[in-house]
């Protein structure tokens, strides 16, 4: 009885309080301020026009003619990481210290590391060994390196509801108020921007040269393929074979890899195969993508285990065996590493939706780019992410009341790196058979982009401020220029054996005592400073002002002969477009604007030094954005009336704080744009 | 046992005394153990160099 009564009294506590929120909910959607924000990565305004001329973009057309639509200014330079951190702080990257995707720790010799995050392992004191077995006494960190507060702090402090999905560079994402979830910069796994596995018995003729992936030569024996999933190096096992890389008194632990066994069993009469991996099992045709398939790598048996899930592709059961498995995903039902804030942020999502990818950038870009997975494949897995998108973007909007929310799309941005070849024929990797099969897949990735735009549309009421922004625009990279091979042949840096030039990776020939500068990351140009550098040779001052205008000068002027474009538009100096206390300590000195179809070239970035300065780039990957910023400004289309001529990114947090009546801080560089 | 002993110029050898006091180490020794420790740390990095290759080589920006 008195059971009974408990549960009629819960019952009824429940229907009061649920009928309360249905009503308080009724009254926040209609008198709360909502701000919603598409943050559409890549969005450009050239595509963006034409296809508006073309009457093919009618979601964005009405928006338009409703409201405000702005070229929008991006970051120097237009990397994702950087622009994106303009958005988030209101500063320019003087303040906030992200300036490329990759930086260095000018003190080290080529500590390099990717620019947003990093982990920081707890010193070996910290811990001991019994037998093969590490023991712990203090965790290993990871730290996001992006300086100041993001904006949106300032909404979530006054107790204005605020969710931010995917928002790139903030990895991990930060303690308060707000409910984030991040996006690009997320590792996998290993702590990589994504390495995927590919066991085959055929492997292709550039094994050895894939990055972003391993390729494991396997061959099935009676139709059962043995197999092993790769995990990042255990810290909590010593290798038992060779437990010290380095004996006596600094001795250097060896760790045992993580490992994972799995199998697959080949269907002697059908293309199709049955794949074990732990408590799993599933059936697969061939040229079929499997769902997320959890899994577990045991550390300390019984005792620590560090979850994860991946795909599986079989590409193909015969005459050859080729298996695709995706880089191991961080669960957002069980993340290894923070994935959200707050923690259940994340298995709220899954929970809602089911596994989704969680990796920053998700499309497998670099399978495509080494012909691991064809162009049709690539577009499946592309359309694969967008799908889940698709789903979390209709649950974050059917749980949106008021307040902000920021939601992210990734689709375009790789969609244009990954087939500019079969949007535009003067490319030089142009595929005009790959075109006429898929037709022009960045056209229909702007379609479906207006249908995202359509949805939001919708839910669109007075009260509702719509901002479709992108971080950058497009360009097409059809040709290459190799900075540190003209800065070598140019006598601003050396190599310790000229002969060893087509040899050199990784800078490992350079002559640190005699090089003056140096590129680095994409559209870095580093003076060797004295009392910076780790080998700096020569004096800030005058030698350095003198050689920063000497190498602007120089660079500017270059001409491909064979174009007789000039591939470099402008060089920016840090001093004169960053203000703030990081500029003179990560920076570099000078960033490379390259002119429109031109990049820096694949060699450059980390420190080869081929002959020739010039290139054709022939690659899968054939749209680029790291150019001139002036080039590629991305895209503000809004429901409201946009006062500001020339919006930059930084002015967008400003503006959101603003249609909450908040007065932006006055650190932000941004201004209201609205 | 001996200890490695390393050769250096006694001019050298003037000025590392002078600052190993003026920083005020106990010995030269000690001094000079700390700065090749500092130096040798600068060049090994944190991270083993195939590690962080394939940390930026999934970046889909770099080869």
């Amino acid at each position: 009885m008195k059971q009974g009564w408990r549960l009629w009294a819960m019952i009824w506590i429940g229907l009061i309080l649920g009928l309360g929120f249905s009503a308080c909910k009724k009254k926040n959607s209609e008198t709360g301020k909502r701000v919603i924000v598409l943050g559409i990565d890549g969005m450009d305004l050239r595509l963006l026009k034409q296809l508006l001329a073309e009457g093919t973009m009618p979601h964005f057309q009405r928006l338009i003619q409703e409201g405000g639509f702005r070229p929008l200014g991006t970051s120097i330079p237009p990397e994702s990481p950087v622009a994106w951190s303009n958005f988030i702080t209101g500063m320019n990257p003087g303040r906030h210290g992200i300036y490329d995707f990759i930086h260095r720790d000018p003190q080290k010799k080529l500590d390099l590391y990717l620019s947003t995050s990093r982990t920081v392992d707890p010193p070996e004191s910290k811990s001991f060994t019994l037998g093969d077995y590490v023991i712990w006494l203090a965790g290993g960190k990871v730290e996001l390196l992006r300086d100041q507060r993001p904006f949106w702090d300032y909404l979530a402090e006054r107790g204005i509801p605020v969710t931010v999905y995917k928002i790139p560079a903030e990895f991990p994402p930060e303690a308060g108020k707000a409910r984030v979830f991040s996006g690009m910069g997320t590792p996998d796994i290993l702590g990589t921007y994504g390495t995927f596995s590919y066991y085959t018995d055929n492997p292709p003729a550039n094994a050895k040269e894939v990055s972003g992936g391993d390729v494991y030569p396997t061959f099935p024996k009676n139709g059962v393929a043995e197999m092993v999933l790769h995990g990042p190096k255990n810290t909590f096992k010593l290798d038992p074979k060779k437990p010290y890389l380095r004996s006596g008194r600094g001795k250097q632990r060896n760790y045992a890899k993580a490992e994972l066994k799995f199998r697959v069993y080949l269907d002697p009469e059908n293309a199709a195969a049955k794949i074990e991996i732990g408590d799993a099992e599933l059936v697969l045709n061939q040229g079929e993508w499997s769902g997320w398939v959890p899994i577990e790598f045991e550390l300390v048996p019984r005792l620590l285990h560090l979850p994860g899930m991946v795909r599986f592709y079989l590409q193909e059961v015969r005459p050859d065996f080729k298996l695709y498995v995706s880089p191991i995903n961080l669960d957002p039902l069980d993340p290894a590493l923070p994935l959200s804030n707050p923690a259940d942020y994340a298995e709220e999502l899954g929970e809602a939706v089911g596994r989704f990818y969680t990796q920053g950038i998700s499309e497998d870009n670099k399978a495509r780019s080494h012909n691991i997975l064809n162009d049709d494949e690539y577009w499946q897995q592309s359309q694969d992410v967008l799908a889940e998108s698709w789903k979390l973007y209709h649950y974050h909007l059917d749980h949106f009341d008021r307040g902000l929310l920021f939601f992210y799309f990734s689709a375009l941005d790789l969609g244009q790196h990954m087939f500019w070849r079969l949007h535009d024929p003067t490319s030089p990797a142009w595929d005009a058979e790959a075109s006429a099969r898929l037709g022009d897949p960045i056209r229909r990735l702007y379609f479906q982009m207006d249908e995202v735009l359509a949805t939001a549309l919708q839910r669109v009421d007075p009260n509702t401020t719509l901002i479709v922004m992108s971080d950058h625009g497009f360009a097409p990279f059809n040709r290459a220029f190799q900075l540190n091979s003209w800065l070598l042949d140019n006598g601003y840096l050396y190599l310790r054996d000229r002969s060893k030039r087509q040899e050199t990776e990784y800078f490992d020939h350079v002559d640190w005592g005699r090089t003056r500068a140096y590129g680095l990351g994409i559209n870095g140009l580093y003076l060797n400073l004295y009392g910076r550098e780790w080998s700096g040779i020569f004096m800030p001052g005058a030698e350095k002002e003198e050689l920063l205008r000497e190498l602007k000068q120089k660079l500017e002027a270059v001409v491909d002969p064979a174009t007789g474009e000039h591939p470099i538009k402008v060089v920016y100096r840090a001093d004169q477009v960053y203000q703030g206390p990081h500029v003179e300590k990560v920076a570099p000195d000078l960033i490379m604007g390259y002119a429109y179809g031109w990049r820096a070239s694949w060699e450059t970035t980390l420190g080869e030094f081929p002959q020739g300065w010039f290139s054709d780039n022939k690659e899968a990957w054939s749209g680029d954005h790291c150019i001139a910023a002036e080039e590629v400004p991305g895209v503000l289309v809004t429901n409201r009336q946009i006062q500001a001529e020339s919006p930059t990114l930084m002015d967008l947090g400003p503006s959101i704080l603003k249609e909450f009546g908040i007065e932006p801080p006055e650190q932000m560089e941004g201004k209201p744009v609205f | 046992m001996f200890e490695p002993k390393i050769k250096i110029s006694k001019e050298l050898y003037a000025r590392v005394k002078k600052f190993a006091e003026l920083a005020g180490y106990s010995s030269v020794d000690e001094f000079v153990a700390h700065a090749l420790e500092k130096e040798v740390k600068a060049l090994e990095g944190s991270d083993s160099e195939e590690e962080i290759k394939k940390k930026l080589q999934g970046l889909g920006y770099i080869s």
